[in-house]
Order: C-alpha cells, then structure tokens, then sequence
C-alpha cells in the first residue's frame, strides 16, 4: 500500500503535515480547495472553521498548500530532521530484521 | 528573444505586497519597450493586449501566494517568460511586509530588489558536462484512458514522483511522466538559480500548469550547475518528453550512495506508480 507507507515506513511514523497559523489565515480556503488529498476539512459551525483532519495523507515533503496560501499562513516540519528520521526507522527496521 | 516586454502585475490595490507589485510595473513601464498590462481590462477584454503580447515577452509580478495574475495569465493561456512574486523576495530579504500599505525603507528595498532580478539575466551557465544516453527505452503501463511510460533503467525516483539520472558526479532532475499528466499543459517553469546548495527532498524550483503548482522535490543532495534554459520558450517540452528534453535542473551530486537510499530504481517505481494510480482517481 503506497499510500499508508513513505519508502517502506509506515505512514504514522512520519510527523509531516501541515501546521496552520491562525492569527494569519483569512478563512480563504485555498489550500482545502487545492490539497487532493483531504488533508483538510472545514466545518462552518467550528471556529476556526479549517482543520487538518487527516495529516497522515499529507504526501511526505510536500508543501504545495503553502504556496498557495496568501497570508502565508501554513508551515511544515524542517525537511533534513524528517529525513534523518526516516532514515533511522529503515535503518532500525533492516537490522531487526536481519537480528530474526 | 523579443525586445519589448509586457508587465502584468497584481492587481495592488488592497494590500502591501500588492501595491509593491504595482510600484515596480510603473517603474519598468518608465522604460519605453514596457507595456503595462491592467489585470482588470486584460480579464474583461483580451484583445485590448493581443498586439502588445504577440509583440513582446510577457513578465508578471505576484504579490502574495494567491498568484492572481499568474492564473490569470494561465486562464488565458498566456505563456510566461518571467515571473516574480513580491512576497517571496521580500520573504529572502527579511522583510516582513503585513497589510497595510505603506512607503519606507523595507518597501523600497523590496521594490528595487524585484526590479533587480526582472533585469538581470539568468545568470551564466557553463557548457553542460551531461552525457546524454543515446536512447532509452521504456516501459508502459495504461489505466484508464491514460499510458504511463517509465523508463526501463539508468533513473532513480523519490516517492515525490520525482526522477534523477547520472553521468559520472554530474546528474539531471526532472519529473516523472505520471506528473506531466497529471498537471496537463505546462505554462512555466520556475527554475532554482544556478549554484544553489540544495538538501535531498529540499525544493528545486516548480513547474506550474493552470491547473496546480508542482514543486519540484529534489531526489538528491547536490549544487545547482545548469537549467534546462530551452523550457524558457518551450515548457510543453516536460509534458512531450518529461525523462529527456523535458529534465529541469542539471546538478553536481554530493553523496548520492547516500541518497539512493531513499529512492526507488525503474522496476520499483514502475510498481510504485502501478499502486498509485490504482489507489487514487488520475
């Protein structure tokens, strides 16, 4: 399943999604409008009105919301220490598997 | 290369980095082979500009992020030259701009900095160092009304659909056809400058059809040497050709043993695409 794992580590392991400053975001909606992958939600009723409902769709590195974002309004994880992460889970996981 | 040029800038009425906009299309306008383009009469009547666009080059300054006037200029089907968004050179300067409209030294800076890089040309690139493969051959698979090519050898991919090839320490970036595709007629191509030091997954400039902005994620870790400076009059070349006279960014690598860790050969990027497409609506 391509889409619950990033080069064979799954998903929920990998903290990238996007994070929303609301003291910037002007209730736009661009970015839900953008994102094809469902990360967001909006409900009218709740305020602030934009939610990331599902941060574990956001595809790993990327940050296509945010450019789209006026107020600039939308940060992401730094990229090196995701990396260096996801590294160490591979590496964590081969050397188990090869410890069986 | 045509002599004249034609600005259309943000609208810049409401907002700081759009009257920033403004300010450097009536600076540029002061030149006498400048155009200025008015985004509103432009929308309502395409023809007021028909003589001034076949005639000159087309540049257009965004404000902020929202790029109405670069989707604009896409729902119109104007082909971009050069582009320029005020935010993200005030954003490289250190300068916050906020809302309010104002003049003082930070705006001012902004505005020469934006004039600065319209001016000045791309910078030098030295003669490519790139061995080009004498043909490549590919693998296909369809879904849907869609064929998807990926090549049979020699590419290494990230999971960001993007691609690599190597020649000895040098490498070209592009991305996959899966990409082209999907974002259907490319219109610009936003290169990285030449000399950029650049992590693997950091950004390698963008691609922008009018239907989405795709940045490009780079596979590898390495120093920007050239870009494909052919997309400047022909970007439809990443959507005919997107693994050969499509590729974007040519780089010197600095540890690709290294990166290849995180990146699928041909075989496992064929099957990863195959899985992709099958999970998601093309």
């Amino acid at each position: 399943m391509s889409e619950s794992t990033f080069m064979g580590v799954e998903r929920d392991r990998i903290d990238w999604s996007p994070r929303i400053d609301f003291t910037k975001c002007n209730d736009c909606m661009d970015c839900v409008e953008f994102c094809p992958h469902q990360v967001f939600e909006v409900d009218e009723n709740a305020k602030p009105k934009l939610k990331v409902k599902n941060p574990n769709n956001c595809v790993v590195f990327c940050r296509a919301c945010s450019k789209t974002c006026g107020p600039d309004a939308i940060t992401f994880p730094d990229k090196p220490e995701t990396t260096k992460m996801i590294k160490a889970i591979r590496k964590a996981e081969k050397e188990a598997a090869t410890d069986e | 290369m045509n002599e004249s040029i034609c600005v259309l800038p943000c609208n810049g009425l409401d907002k700081c980095a759009g009257d920033l906009s403004r300010r450097v299309a009536l600076e540029l306008t002061q030149s006498e082979e400048v155009e200025l383009i008015c985004p509103v009469l432009l929308n309502q009547n395409k023809t007021r500009y028909e003589k001034a666009l076949a005639a000159g080059d087309l540049t257009v300054i965004d404000g902020c992020n929202t790029r109405c006037a670069s989707k604009l200029a896409g729902d119109l089907d104007l082909a971009i030259k050069e582009k320029v968004n005020v935010s993200d050179v005030a954003k490289a300067l250190d300068i916050k701009l906020g809302v309010e409209i104002r003049d003082d030294q930070d705006t001012q800076a902004v505005v020469r900095e934006v004039l600065e890089k319209i001016n000045s040309s791309a910078a030098e690139q030295t003669e490519s160092e790139f061995i080009e493969p004498d043909s490549i051959e590919y693998n296909t698979f369809s879904h849907g009304k869609f064929i998807f090519k990926v090549p049979q050898s020699n590419y290494f991919f990230n999971e960001n659909d993007c691609w690599v090839t190597i020649s000895g320490n040098m490498a070209r970036v592009g991305v996959s056809d899966y990409v082209q595709q999907n974002l259907s007629d490319i219109l610009y191509v936003d290169p990285p400058e030449i000399g950029d030091k650049f992590e693997q997954f950091d950004d390698l400039g963008s691609i922008e059809s009018s239907k989405a902005v795709f940045e490009i994620i780079s596979p590898v870790s390495g120093t920007v040497v050239a870009v494909n400076v052919s997309l400047n009059d022909a970007p439809e070349q990443v959507n005919e050709s997107p693994y050969e006279k499509g590729w974007l960014v040519e780089v010197h690598l600095s540890d690709f043993e290294e990166d290849q860790d995180l990146l699928h050969d041909c075989p496992a990027y064929f099957e990863f695409l195959q899985r992709k497409v099958a999970e998601i609506d093309v």
